[in-house]
């Protein structure tokens, strides 16, 4: 896969890039607004990893509207210092994909990296997921493990389908909270383990094989792979 | 220093007098022409009438028409001259033929003496056949007062005017300019540092009044961000020191020591973590901040609340059922708001998150929203705890206050006042009430979130704080 990625901050940059290369992505990088746009406008990339205040005359969201307004669709994941949500809203506003603020773990944004690609791919049609032998059916909304009929609430089925639709990628719980419940504060406990760990009891029983995995100081990932 | 007040009332004097000259100018000339025109036709029908008596009687008789009309004038209302044509007087009260009349016929006005007395006479000429010629006239001399009292009285009211005008000026200019001085004043002494002081107001109610109110409102809400930014940055300098200097020792330790690789990733999830804490508390602190300054009114909508109640009961069920604490929402039907959704569904959820880490084993939290007489909403959040004593009750909602069993539950201290900051941003309230046994903590919220005056937000609020400076 291949990203650009657009900050100024040179510790941030080494950072990201080093994080995206271990996890097998090839990145290129522009530290200013000016040679960002050159590159996102000129080459086909994934997925555009763009910082908010940038040097070079033009700042992240004036990239963004350039982009769109030129035609191009490349997924962008907004990264900021500006935590108010009243930010976030413009940032998605302009065109930006999705919203991370600063400072961010790494595991965060590799996560919203991947599920990004996974969107631009599209799911648009789709009515039905599968995972192994779990399955899900988006307009009965019914969900089957093999043979066996699972019975969840609306919200764990969407749950389930946000996992379903994110398969084999790490999914975080700020991306559940985010998602599932649109939820944009931090809820200061666990809740989301606990509704994690809730589905899992329901799809993974003891004599099957283990579906839901947790990721140390990540989050969660849905594979049916080994 | 150049008065606005004299400007004014000189402009204003000025503007009186011309409509007082307006006012006069067609009266006196209405009098002048009227009445002149009026007495000159009187006077030329008195000479076609005396003429018609020649035509018919001749001189002689005319002549002693005109006697016996001068003998039956009580006063000398009427002049009547007829004289030859060598202009010697026949008959008449005329003394002698004016020098100053031409010889045409028409009407005149002549400045002459009569008895002794000055006399302003108009007279109409006629010329009668045979070189007679008749003058026919009257004394107007008598008017001449009249009009100088008009004169005089215009005279008077414009000085009158100009008089009252004057003083009223210097007097409205020495009762703003004290008032004015008052606010300069203070105004000066708050730009000396003096945040408290406030511009008097004389509860007259006029527009100087007004006036200060609105900046005395003004100077609250500056005095309160103020106040804002030092308690933001005293919960800085509090709260974040401890966790920093945590950190900084972990890492200082860590370098110095050197322990095995094992030992130092564990090191470092922890500082990691400690980060995390920190930030946690930062991003809390600048939504406090946000909110308490009232510019996150953006975001409001109509809404009904005891959806936002139900998904939050909703999203903590399950927490709750680990912890084997019921979990209940009363519902009482729809709600509907004007607020902040996502702001409500924190407050709530930082209830019930409170309530369920206090409930304790097998306690009960019930979550319920209901309509009050007046129209607001009432949400409210019960436990089964063992509540907060009445003492620490007012300073619960305070920045990072942490009752005292609470100090080994994990948590910033912050989850009350952002609560407190909610409900006020919505122009209510958020009331800590003994829930015998346990703390029962609800959120009063007005129907039409209407705009919260500043000065309503800035008082008597415990943990306001808040903080443009800190962006």
């Amino acid at each position: 896969m291949k990203l650009l990625l657009v900050e100024d901050n040179e510790r941030v940059s080494q950072f990201v890039l080093k994080g995206l290369a271990e996890a097998g992505h090839t990145a290129d990088h522009a530290d200013n607004g000016r040679d960002g746009l050159f590159l996102a406008a000129s080459e086909p990339y994934d997925v555009i990893v763009m910082d908010r205040m940038l040097p070079g005359g033009i700042d992240g969201l004036g990239i963004i509207a350039a982009l769109r307004k030129a035609g191009k669709q490349t997924p962008i994941l907004i990264l900021s210092a500006l935590t108010d949500v009243d930010e976030r809203i413009r940032g998605l506003k302009s065109g930006g994909d999705d919203y991370l603020t600063k400072p961010f773990a790494f595991g965060e944004l590799l996560a919203r990296v991947d599920a990004l690609t996974r969107r631009s791919q599209g799911s648009t049609g789709v009515t039905a997921l599968e995972v192994g032998d779990l399955r899900i059916d988006l307009l009965s909304r019914r969900a089957t493990r093999a043979a066996r009929t699972i019975t969840l609430q609306p919200r764990e089925f969407k749950l389930l389908e946000y996992l379903m639709r994110h398969a084999d990628q790490v999914v975080t719980r700020t991306m559940l909270l985010e998602n599932v419940w649109d939820y944009h504060f931090d809820p200061q406990t666990n809740v989301v383990d606990v509704h994690v760990s809730k589905l899992r009891q329901k799809i993974d029983t003891a004599a099957e094989r283990p579906l839901l995995r947790t990721v140390r100081n990540a989050g969660y990932m849905l594979t049916a792979q080994e | 220093m150049r008065s606005s007040a004299y400007t004014l009332a000189a402009g204003y004097i000025g503007l009186a007098i011309v409509a007082l000259v307006l006012f006069a100018a067609p009266l006196w000339y209405a009098w002048q022409v009227t009445i002149n025109d009026n007495r000159a036709e009187v006077l030329q029908q008195d000479a076609t009438r005396l003429g018609t008596v020649f035509e018919r009687s001749g001189v002689m008789g005319l002549a002693d028409f005109i006697r016996e009309r001068v003998g039956l004038q009580i006063v000398e209302e009427r002049m009547l001259l007829l004289a030859d044509p060598q202009l010697k007087p026949v008959a008449g009260n005329l003394p002698a033929w004016p020098a100053d009349i031409p010889a045409a016929a028409g009407t005149y006005t002549i400045k002459t003496s009569l008895n002794g007395k000055r006399a302003d006479l108009v007279l109409v000429r006629s010329n009668l056949p045979g070189g007679y010629s008749l003058l026919v006239g009257r004394d107007v001399s008598r008017f001449q007062p009249l009009a100088r009292r008009f004169w005089y009285g215009l005279a008077a009211a414009v000085g009158i005017l100009s008089l009252a005008g004057a003083v009223g000026a210097v007097l409205i200019r020495r009762a703003i300019l004290s008032r004015i001085q008052t606010i300069r004043q203070t105004a000066l002494a708050i730009v000396q540092g003096d945040l408290s002081r406030r511009l008097p107001a004389q509860r007259s109610g006029d527009e100087l009044d007004t006036l200060a109110g609105t900046i005395n409102r003004m100077l609250d809400q500056i005095e309160q961000l103020f106040r804002g930014v030092r308690d933001v940055s005293d919960s800085i300098a509090h709260d974040l020191r401890t966790p920093l200097a945590e950190l900084r020792s972990r890492l200082e330790e860590l370098a110095l020591t050197r322990p095995g690789p094992e030992r130092t990733f564990e090191e470092i999830d922890a500082a990691v973590a400690d980060v995390d804490h920190v930030m946690r508390i930062f991003n809390a602190l600048l939504r406090l901040a946000e909110m308490d300054t009232g510019l996150r009114r953006s975001g409001f909508v109509e809404t009904d609340v005891s959806t936002t109640l139900a998904e939050a009961v909703e999203f903590y069920l399950p927490a709750a059922e680990l912890k084997e604490v019921q979990l209940l929402y009363r519902d009482h039907g729809p709600l509907s708001i004007t607020g902040d959704p996502l702001l409500l569904a924190q407050a709530i959820g930082n209830l019930i998150d409170n309530a369920l880490k206090y409930a304790g084993e097998r306690g009960t939290v019930i979550v319920e929203s209901e309509r009050l007489a007046d129209g607001s909403a009432l949400l409210s959040v019960s436990d089964s705890g063992p509540g907060i004593p009445d003492a620490e009750k007012p300073r619960a909602a305070e920045r990072f206050y942490r009752g005292e069993a609470s100090r080994v539950s994990p948590g910033v201290g912050l989850g009350l006042s952002l609560v407190q900051a909610v409900a006020k941003l919505h122009g209510g309230q958020l009331e800590l009430l003994d829930n015998r046994p346990g703390l029962r903590a609800q959120m009063r919220i007005p129907a039409m979130a209407v705009t919260v005056s500043m000065s309503g937000l800035s008082s008597e609020a415990p943990a306001r704080v808040s903080a443009v400076a800190v962006y």
